[in-house]
């Protein structure tokens, strides 16, 4: 049966199927599958249609074949659209090179020494520590006799002080805190003292007449020689990985008792995985809280025990990032200030 | 302290394993190892030569050509550049072919036309001391050709480098590190004879103030300082230098030998580590000695060479008419033992550390002997020492001592007794010990323990370690050292939170970094000490004259790295400090310290980019970020157009932050005149803020509702005179917008062509809402044409047309 209206009506019904087609269509091979079924100039299914316009009343062909153009038209238009969209992602990549660097903002970073601080207060933090702190300007009473170091003894030599004037001076180490926070609060006290300290020391690769230190101190009822050694192993482990071990080797500060120099030792990663240890490195001085500084700061030293230990965050700065000079800290080149940035820089 | 190996066996033949064994032991002990020196080892080519004939070098007036006989068979022809050389003796020598310390092969040569086959050696080319004054004469029987580490005495020693605590005063000796060395402590150390030597025939004659002897009055006027002096008399010495033994044992821990009798004194010192002092007896004067304080200003020469002089708190040794000795500390120039001397007067004391220590420190000198003595010396160790140095110096020098010795003892020594809880060794140290461990760990140091049959017990503490161990805990010290920290326990309690809040003003401290990191600026750090003009805190014993005070403000200390960067070519910085500012409260009163915050900013406002041109941080990007860091830090507090004086900004643009009345910080352009910077470098800002001492928490905020309703906005450009502040304009707009005024923006300024001379164009928008309901047109109008009219009154302002 031919006639114009069936004929019209066949066109609309396969481009309704096409048009399905098309957008079902994922890619131009797909797309290219559907143009060859339908507009194929040998098989193409409208190009069938169109081969039955011979049957028909003269007439009537020229309402058919501008039927069967439309139908046509949309079709191909639908091919393009739809071809267009397959690939618009790459045309946008020829209008914009996005290769070309975006708009960053500047970056800052904490000092590296900060860095280590913090790290070291985050640790003993997640072990119970607050921070405490004190002025810097301190009296030879806080800073040498209260802690057990009579002026007279060799001791003092160790640390030699910077005065302001007679029996005022800047403190040595923040060990004054220490004694201040015992004044002041009652045990149970786990207390972590950062700041500033200064010695009359000539700047070299090795030293600066003023430095940060970072103090702990422990006191309560049964605090031993081994609560002091576990926490800082776990110390240690927190730190620098949990294979790190520690060493203490006795030593001598007049404020502990028995007293310790601790060593750390860390296992390394090699860049092909094979792990090995390091050295025994020096980190701190530390050892159980003299009797004598308890009772000077009015703490029973019969009911009540207690650890401290003292380290210096810019040396831990040096082994862990490589650093051969302390007084590169104190420089403040921004080219090395800027290789602390967490990521790097771009 | 330099410990000898050999010396160290000498003492406790039961000492094991090699050098690298025991430092390793002993830094488990308490007293690390800084270095070895193995001292033979490398000297294996080194022979012992006998000079028979030393002849001038035909070319070379400073030079000798010897004939050496090396214990081959023929002599060697060698040239020799020593002034001391001389025929007959024997001396260290290297063949050719062979190599000294320093790595230095010996070749045949030519020198100055004569063959030299080899090289007779100096103490110092030897790696055995500082003495490059001639080469090294030996005396030795040791027959030519016999290896030199041999005949020495150096074979298989080693120089240790101890580190020995400020405590341990009783380390300062080999036989103290015998001690703690040895596998049976004190049971396993002896004091064999040295060769040629013995038991000195001479008797104590003990007084408490004074005691003659030999015709020779020796006393001590200060008991308190001076708890015992032992004197002898020795006649005949013949001075000279040491036999080889003793000048090996010296050389091995770094010593310099200077004639037998000193030398004798200096062997004790290291062996025993009891200081003596031997005095060329005809010398002194008055025919008396003792210990009494100096008189005020008197003078003395000592062996350094230096002219001191003494003030009346001051112990010294004197003879009838002056002081010969700064006692414990250093001898005197004059009454020395020389090479003319033959009588010797011997002095072995004991005197007080803290007076020794005051007075070294006064008068600024290191020796050997005050070392010691500051560090305590075993009050029960004069007799033994004082016999062994008469031992050494007869065996070396001959001579005779005087039969009767003069022993003044005022004060002699009570040993101490200690009691040591069991329970309270447990107690601090974590782990169970009974009794018996405990004293097993004591005695060996030598403790004399009594186990009692409680909790309790009695300790008596050897002289040696009277001035460390004085307490129960001092022995809980001991059990522990010895017992071994590797052998404590590492486990974890639990433990009770902490009654001591974390300090807030370190939150605040972080909070701060955070904020300035997340701008884009670096953290830095900087020491507190600067120039005189920098600060009113002034250190009585600084470091350098050029930075003798402590820092009032931080930004100097901030703008000196600003320069140091751009002087290194770094055109973008940003720096910020947390710091402490000094500031003196007047005399007799501690510094005020304040916790402050100061930043320094220069160069570019975003990095470069390649779709916009550079722009310079300017005075607007510094007043914002003070403005962000105010209210942060020091909520309530205002940032005010002003000027603080000495804050090296450039006044009229610069700005002051009040707190209350308090002026707590200041910020703006740093004056050109302040810096020093390439030409080059863009506008430098600087600001400074101190920090609340204590923070405050800040309150939690109060969450509102958001707006119901839309904003109306409306914007008027005004041109105002710049009489007029920007401020005084919205504050006026506020006030006649009513409730329904919901904010003020600046969006525009604009100065220049189309405005009268003078004034500046500022557009505002303002707006409108209300929590309630839609706004009218009509209702904001009204309300706009009120703000008009308001901001309209004040002088020369009206709205641009």
């Amino acid at each position: 049966m031919t006639d114009v209206p069936s004929l019209v009506k066949q066109l609309d019904a396969l481009l309704a199927e096409a048009l399905g087609e098309v957008s079902a269509a994922s890619d131009g091979d797909a797309l290219e599958g559907v143009r060859i079924r339908y507009l194929g100039r040998k098989d193409g299914r409208i190009s069938g249609v169109l081969r039955q316009l011979g049957a028909l009343d003269p007439a009537d062909r020229p309402a058919v074949g501008a039927a069967a153009n439309r139908v046509k038209a949309r079709l191909e238009e639908a091919l393009d659209e739809a071809a267009a969209a397959l690939a618009a992602p790459e045309d946008a990549g020829r209008a914009l090179d996005l290769t070309l660097p975006g708009r960053e903002p500047w970056s800052g970073g904490r000092h590296p020494v900060t860095r280590v601080m913090d790290e070291i207060y985050e640790v003993f933090r997640d072990m119970g520590f607050s921070r405490a702190r004190g002025p810097e300007a301190e009296t030879e009473w806080y800073n040498f006799e209260a802690l057990n170091t009579p002026l007279d003894h060799p001791a003092a030599d160790e640390q030699d002080t910077l005065y302001l004037r007679d029996s005022v001076l800047l403190r040595s180490h923040t060990s004054p805190v220490q004694i201040r926070t015992l004044e002041s609060h009652e045990p149970p006290i786990r207390i972590l003292a950062p700041g500033w300290v200064y010695r009359r020391d000539t700047y070299d690769a090795t030293h600066t007449p003023a430095f940060l230190q970072v103090e702990g101190l422990v006191v309560d009822e049964g605090i031993s020689f081994v609560d002091f050694k576990a926490t800082l192993a776990e110390f240690a482990r927190r730190m620098w990985g949990p294979g790190t071990r520690i060493r203490l080797r006795p030593s001598f500060f007049p404020f502990t008792e028995p007293s310790a120099e601790v060593d750390v030792k860390r296992v390394v990663t090699a860049p092909d995985g094979t792990t090995s240890e390091t050295d025994w490195l020096e980190i701190m001085g530390a050892g159980m809280v003299d009797p004598a500084v308890l009772d000077a700061a009015g703490v029973d030293s019969e009911r009540y025990t207690g650890f401290a230990f003292g380290m210096g965050p810019a040396r831990i700065a040096m082994l862990k990032y490589g650093v051969d000079d302390l007084r590169t800290f104190f420089e403040n080149d921004v080219r090395f200030l800027e290789q602390f940035v967490p990521g790097g820089l771009r | 302290m330099n410990v000898s190996l050999n010396w160290l066996r000498f003492l406790a033949p039961g000492v094991e394993g090699d050098a690298h064994a025991l430092a390793e032991a002993m830094a488990a002990l308490g007293f690390p190892v800084e270095g070895i020196d193995a001292l033979g080892a490398e000297l294996g080519d080194i022979v012992v030569a006998r000079v028979v004939e030393a002849g001038r070098h035909p070319n070379a007036d400073r030079l000798s050509l010897c004939r050496v006989d090396a214990g081959g068979d023929e002599l060697l022809d060698v040239v020799c550049g020593a002034p001391n050389v001389r025929a007959g003796a024997l001396y260290p020598f290297v063949p050719v072919g062979g190599v000294l310390p320093d790595g230095m092969k010996i070749r045949k040569a030519k020198i100055r036309g004569e063959t030299s086959n080899g090289m007779l050696c100096s103490a110092k080319e030897l790696g055995l001391g500082v003495d490059h004054s001639g080469i090294l004469e030996l005396r030795t029987d040791a027959a030519p050709g016999s290896p030199f580490v041999e005949a020495f005495g150096l074979a298989g020693d080693a120089r240790l480098d101890v580190e020995v605590t400020a405590n341990r005063g009783d380390l300062l000796s080999h036989v103290g590190v015998a001690r703690e060395m040895a596998p049976r402590g004190v049971e396993g150390v002896a004091l064999p004879r040295v060769p040629g030597g013995a038991e000195p025939k001479v008797e104590l004659r003990t007084g408490e103030g004074a005691v003659e002897v030999d015709g020779i009055t020796v006393s001590i006027d200060e008991p308190t300082l001076c708890r015992r002096f032992l004197g002898a008399v020795i006649r005949g010495v013949t001075v000279g230098p040491s036999p080889d033994w003793l000048q090996a044992r010296l050389r091995a821990v770094g010593a310099r030998p200077i004639n037998n009798v000193v030398d004798a004194t200096n062997y004790v010192l290291f062996e025993l580590g009891q200081p003596t002092h031997a005095y060329d007896l005809a010398t002194l004067k008055g025919r008396r000695i003792g210990a009494r304080l100096a008189a005020e200003g008197e003078g003395v020469r000592t062996l350094d060479g230096e002219d001191r002089t003494l003030s009346a708190s001051m112990l010294v040794i004197a003879d009838g008419e002056r002081t010969v000795n700064v006692a414990g500390i250093m001898g005197e120039d004059e009454t020395a033992v020389s090479d003319a001397t033959t009588d010797v007067f011997l002095e072995c004391a004991h005197f007080e550390p803290r007076s020794v220590r005051t007075t070294k420190k006064a008068l600024g000198i290191q020796s050997d002997a005050g070392y010691r003595y500051e560090r305590w010396v075993d009050p029960t160790g004069q007799e033994r020492a004082f016999r062994r140095v008469i031992e050494v110096i007869v065996a070396t020098a001959g001579g005779t001592v005087h039969p009767v010795a003069a022993d003044v003892h005022p004060d002699p020594w009570t040993t101490p007794r200690l009691s040591l809880r069991r329970s309270r060794v447990e107690r601090l140290l974590g782990v169970p010990f009974d009794g018996a461990a405990v004293a097993g760990l004591l005695r060996p140091l030598g403790f004399v323990v009594d186990e009692g049959d409680g909790d309790t017990l009695t300790v008596d503490v050897p002289g040696w370690r009277g001035y460390d161990v004085t307490r129960e805990v001092d022995l809980i010290e001991e059990v522990a050292r010895r017992y071994g920290f590797d052998r404590f326990p590492d486990r974890a309690g639990p433990f009770r939170p902490t009654t001591v809040p974390d300090h807030p003003l370190f939150r605040l401290e972080d909070d701060l970094r955070t904020l300035l990191v997340g701008r884009g600026l670096f953290e830095a750090q900087t020491p507190a000490f600067v120039p005189p003009t920098e600060g009113d805190v002034h250190l009585s014993n600084p470091l350098s004259q050029e930075e003798p005070v402590l820092r009032r403000d931080l930004v100097p200390s901030l703008l000196r790295r600003v320069q140091r960067n751009l002087a290194r070519g770094v055109r973008d910085v940003r720096l910020f400090e947390v710091g402490t500012s000094f500031r003196s409260r007047g005399p007799g009163e501690a510094p005020a310290e304040e916790t402050r915050l100061a930043v320094a900013i220069t160069g570019r406002r975003r990095p470069e980019h390649w779709s916009e041109p550079d722009e310079a941080l300017d005075l607007r990007d510094l007043q914002g970020l003070l403005a962000a860091l105010v209210r942060r830090a020091r909520p309530g507090a205002r940032v005010e157009p002003g000027f603080v004086d000495g804050s090296r900004l450039m006044p009229g643009e610069a700005f002051v932050v009040r707190d209350g009345d308090a002026e707590v910080g200041f910020g703006g352009r740093v004056s050109p005149d302040a810096l020093d910077v390439p030409p080059w470098a863009g506008a430098v800002l600087a600001l400074e803020l101190a920090l609340p001492a204590l923070p405050a928490p800040s309150p939690d905020p109060t969450a509102r509702a958001l707006p119901a309703y839309p904003a109306v906005e409306r914007d008027v450009a005004l041109v105002v005179p710049g009489a007029v502040a920007s401020a005084t304009l919205v504050e006026a707009a506020r006030s006649a917008g009513g409730p329904l005024l919901d904010g003020v923006e600046v969006f525009d300024l604009y100065e220049g062509e189309h405005l009268p001379e003078g004034t500046r164009s500022i557009a505002y928008r303002f707006r409108f809402r209300s929590p309630e309901r839609t706004l009218t047109d009509d209702e904001v109008d009204r309300a706009f044409r009120s703000i008009i009219a308001r901001v309209e009154e004040e002088p020369g302002v009206h709205v641009r047309r």
